[in-house]
């Protein structure tokens, strides 16, 4: 029987860059097949290939045995490929249904028959099993029905193969395991999955065949069944990483921060904290999980004093953070790390020395009399680079030529090289590939053991449970349960993140403002 | 009382329903352009060159059905060079949108010193105007006969085409892609719908409704053409399509308010209110209604603004004790 898909030694240039080089890919009908590789080795660029988005300058693609060329996702969705993003296109406005058959309208005498596509996107959805109300409008339903509308939306257009790109990104543990399931039952029908990953424990469950790239080529297809966990980190980066639980000397200090029953509202004035308490130990890092949304932005920003809180308290050692303005609140001894390290961490256009100083700039010794001393800068710019291993030309260079994982260490170095007592650290590693991360976390442990207090917010588990040492579980703006970091399971986090609490009861998301 | 009924009655109605026309034409074209996601500025320089090429054509054929087509064709023109400029050329919307309105500005300027050697305002030299459309057995009707018959035939275009427009964006592809386009052109480019495409539709649909609207002033709410006669209606359509988004029920409401404080203040002159005072009424309403609306529609900035300035007027508490600003939450 021929193979679903085979790419043949396909190479893809962007000017001088090479994304992908002479890669193979065979993927079996009726198997799910998982790409896996860091960010930057290539995966992303493979699927645009394949569905017709990008060009390869070189290589073939065959399609059940017959070559073919795909000059756009047309072509694609005509040979029966469909393509899941990892950002969504949904149009908010419209109902599932219009978005469902949003390019392929079912028309009656020359309108668009609302009726007839509501009906048939309910049908599609019986069928495969997708629950999804079609009259709803987009712009009110959740991440994971979202992606469930996704899924429809290709389905309607008839593909045989589905390909999947960083499916799990936005899902708690539970919407991930219901989409594995789904996948499950779209091969028994004889269909065909590529789905692209870095999350090492999906691909272990859910795939039959793994290929991993690295660099933009192909180092290995293998059955999954013959592979651990290990052996794929191995490939993936080239080398051994340990992503196990980080080995720690218990260090009980003193109370650094105390929040007392915070609450604030978010853009949209809606409560986003509703009465968060919590205490960060000196030498503890005490880890924020919960799926992006439930209000972890919003205490980010209320502790570092970007958002108002409407109530309630924050007190570090015995001053009162309460209602200060950013610059206070880090003058009296808080190092911030944004979530979004572009928008709030740096300034791209500046030159990593510059980046390295901001927020210090009118103290001495890093200037004197409102001047900057130069001298001082490029010295402690030089020190710095080198103890954070940043990967820079020159201190002088643009941030914005260096890497995510260069960019993100830019930051750490600024705010850990502080005299901060208390870190407030967002997301340190999204977007960071495996071999930066390891580094950050390292980092993260030595402040720790320096004896500074760490708040940690993470939408991945992993880094949690490797790092923290008390886990708090955010829900719809409320701590749903403080587990203990050296002993909890992904499962029990899972529940929580998803509103279960600790009896098995659901809490209801508050709407009301 | 007397002054009331005066001023309130069903020719108050009627001047409404004039003076609205012209700015519903405009604004319902605008709509293309603002659902497809293109701030068209352009508006106003596109409906003076419908208005003067109206004229032109009229004069020139002596049918003012043919200058209604010269008029429309010269708004597409416009529209065509803005799509190019701004949709192939990726150039700023604004900058492109009062570039052309300062060229149709000058150009009907230049043209009219040209062909008819004067300045100012041009009428006569056979300009006739479109007919007036008198519905049968309008006269029995009494005020309502009065209500629904005289009127120039783009006045009715103009009042019909908004169940068009709503039924067009619901029901029908094109409609829907518009809006698509504008509200999530990556879902267009993901489904092989050409954005391109549908944008530059959007702006010569645009232009015919622009164009609509000024051979309407020179040829059905005048008969004249006047140096600069769209007096800013395009760019009022602009205020009116920000706060409506585009969606035909609200640009009526908007319409209908604009055109009836201009009624209005038309009226209040003859009363022997300071004429430009009372011309300033159609703005000052406009004002705050845009204010009023864009104040709910926008409470992050406000928020933010009003936050911040909180924050800056409040004294810094040194000690634990909660802010008085802080209120308890229900």
């Amino acid at each position: 029987m021929p193979r679903a898909i085979e790419l043949r030694s396909i190479t893809k240039r962007f000017g001088s860059f090479v994304a992908n080089e002479g890669v193979n890919l065979a993927v079996e009908r009726g198997s799910i097949h998982a790409i896996i590789g860091e960010n930057g080795a290539g995966k992303t660029t493979l699927m645009n290939v394949l569905f017709g988005l990008l060009q390869p300058d070189e290589g073939e693609i065959l399609i059940d045995g017959q070559p073919v060329v795909l000059p756009n996702p047309a072509a694609a969705i005509a040979s029966g490929i469909g393509m899941v993003h990892q950002h969504f296109k949904l149009v908010p406005s419209l109902t599932v249904a219009d978005n469902v058959f949003l390019g392929m309208e079912i028309l009656k005498g020359g309108l668009i028959d609302h009726a007839a596509q509501i009906e048939r996107t309910a049908e599609l959805s019986r069928q495969f099993g997708l629950k999804v109300d079609p009259t709803e409008r987009v712009g009110l339903l959740s991440v994971g029905i979202e992606q469930r509308i996704e899924i429809l939306k290709v389905l309607a257009r008839g593909a045989r193969t589905i390909i999947l790109d960083e499916p799990t990104a936005v899902l708690t543990p539970q919407e991930s395991r219901d989409l594995f399931e789904t996948l499950r039952g779209f091969v028994a029908k004889g269909m065909t999955v590529l789905f692209i990953s870095h999350h090492l424990e999906e691909v272990m469950e859910v795939s039959d065949t793994v290929t991993v790239l690295r660099h933009g080529k192909e180092v290995a297809t293998r059955p999954t069944a013959e592979l651990t966990k290990s052996d794929l980190v191995q490939m993936m980066v080239g080398r051994l990483v340990s992503f196990d639980r980080r080995p720690r000397a218990p260090v009980a200090g003193e109370r650094v921060l105390a929040v007392e029953d915070l609450w604030a509202r978010d853009d949209r004035g809606l409560h986003a904290l509703r009465g968060v308490s919590f205490d960060v130990h000196a030498g503890e890092i005490v880890g924020i999980a919960g799926v992006a949304g439930n209000g972890q932005t919003e205490l980010a920003e209320v502790l570092s004093g970007l958002r108002p809180a409407t109530h309630g308290s924050v007190t570090l050692g015995d001053t009162s953070l309460t209602g200060l303005s950013a610059r206070a609140i880090r003058g009296a001894g808080v190092a911030h790390v944004p979530g979004d390290r572009l928008v709030r961490g740096v300034d791209r256009n500046a030159s990593v020395s510059l980046n390295l100083l901001m927020g210090r700039q009118d103290k001495a010794p890093w200037s004197r009399g409102g001047i900057i001393d130069r001298g001082y800068l490029a010295q402690q710019s030089k020190a710095l680079i080198e103890r954070f291993d940043i990967r820079t030309r020159s201190a002088a260079a643009p941030v914005k030529s260096l890497s995510g994982g260069n960019i993100q260490k830019v930051v750490l170095a600024r705010e850990f090289s502080g005299d901060a007592r208390f870190l407030l650290v967002d997301q340190p590693t999204r977007g960071v590939d495996i071999g930066a991360t390891e580094a950050i976390h390292s980092e993260i442990m030595r402040q720790r053991d320096a004896g500074k207090a760490i708040l940690l917010i993470s939408v991945q588990l992993d880094e949690l449970i490797a790092l923290a040492d008390r886990i708090l579980v955010m829900f719809a703006g409320r701590i749903m349960g403080d587990l203990d970091g050296g002993a909890v399971s992904e499962e029990r986090l899972g529940f929580l993140m998803a509103g279960v609490d600790e009896h098995g009861h659901h809490v209801e998301r508050e709407m009301t403002s | 009382m007397e002054i009331l009924e005066r001023l309130f009655n069903v020719a108050l109605i009627v001047a409404t329903l004039r003076t609205t026309a012209p700015i519903l034409l405009v604004a319902l074209g605008g709509s293309f352009t603002t659902r497809a996601g293109i701030f068209n500025i352009g508006l106003e320089g596109q409906m003076l060159l419908g208005a003067f090429f109206a004229v032109i054509g009229t004069i020139f054929s002596g049918s003012p059905w043919i200058g209604l087509l010269c008029g429309v064709a010269a708004a597409l023109a416009l529209a065509f060079i803005f799509a190019l400029l701004v949709v192939t050329f990726r150039a700023n919307e604004v900058v492109v949108g009062l570039a052309l309105n300062i060229l149709a500005g000058g150009m009907t300027v230049s043209l009219l010193k040209a062909i008819f050697g004067t300045r100012g305002s041009i009428f006569g030299h056979g300009l006739v105007g479109l007919p007036v459309v008198r519905i049968p057995f309008a006269k029995e009707m009494g005020w309502f006969g009065q209500l629904i018959s005289g009127y120039t035939p783009l006045v009715y275009v103009a009042f019909f085409a908004v169940p068009l427009f709503i039924l067009f964006y619901n029901r029908t592809k094109l409609g829907l892609y518009i809006r698509v386009v504008g509200e999530k052109p990556e879902a267009a480019e993901a489904l092989g719908i050409s954005i391109a495409k549908i944008r530059y539709t959007a702006s010569l649909l645009c232009g015919v409704l622009a164009g609509l609207a000024g051979a309407h002033l020179s040829l059905g709410y005048t008969t004249m053409f006047t140096e600069n006669m769209s007096s800013g209606r395009g760019f009022m359509a602009v205020a009116i399509l920000i706060f409506s988004a585009g969606d035909p029920k609200r640009i009526l409401a908007g319409c209908l308010l604009f055109g009836f404080s201009d009624a209005l203040s038309l009226r209040l002159q003859t009363f022997g209110v300071s004429s430009y005072l009372v011309l300033a009424v159609p703005y000052l309403v406009a004002l705050v209604a845009l204010f009023a609306l864009s104040y709910r529609a926008r409470p992050r900035i406000i928020q933010e603004t009003l936050a911040s300035m909180g924050r800056a007027l409040q004294v810094k508490p040194q000690s634990a004790v909660e802010p008085p600003a802080l209120a308890r939450e229900p």
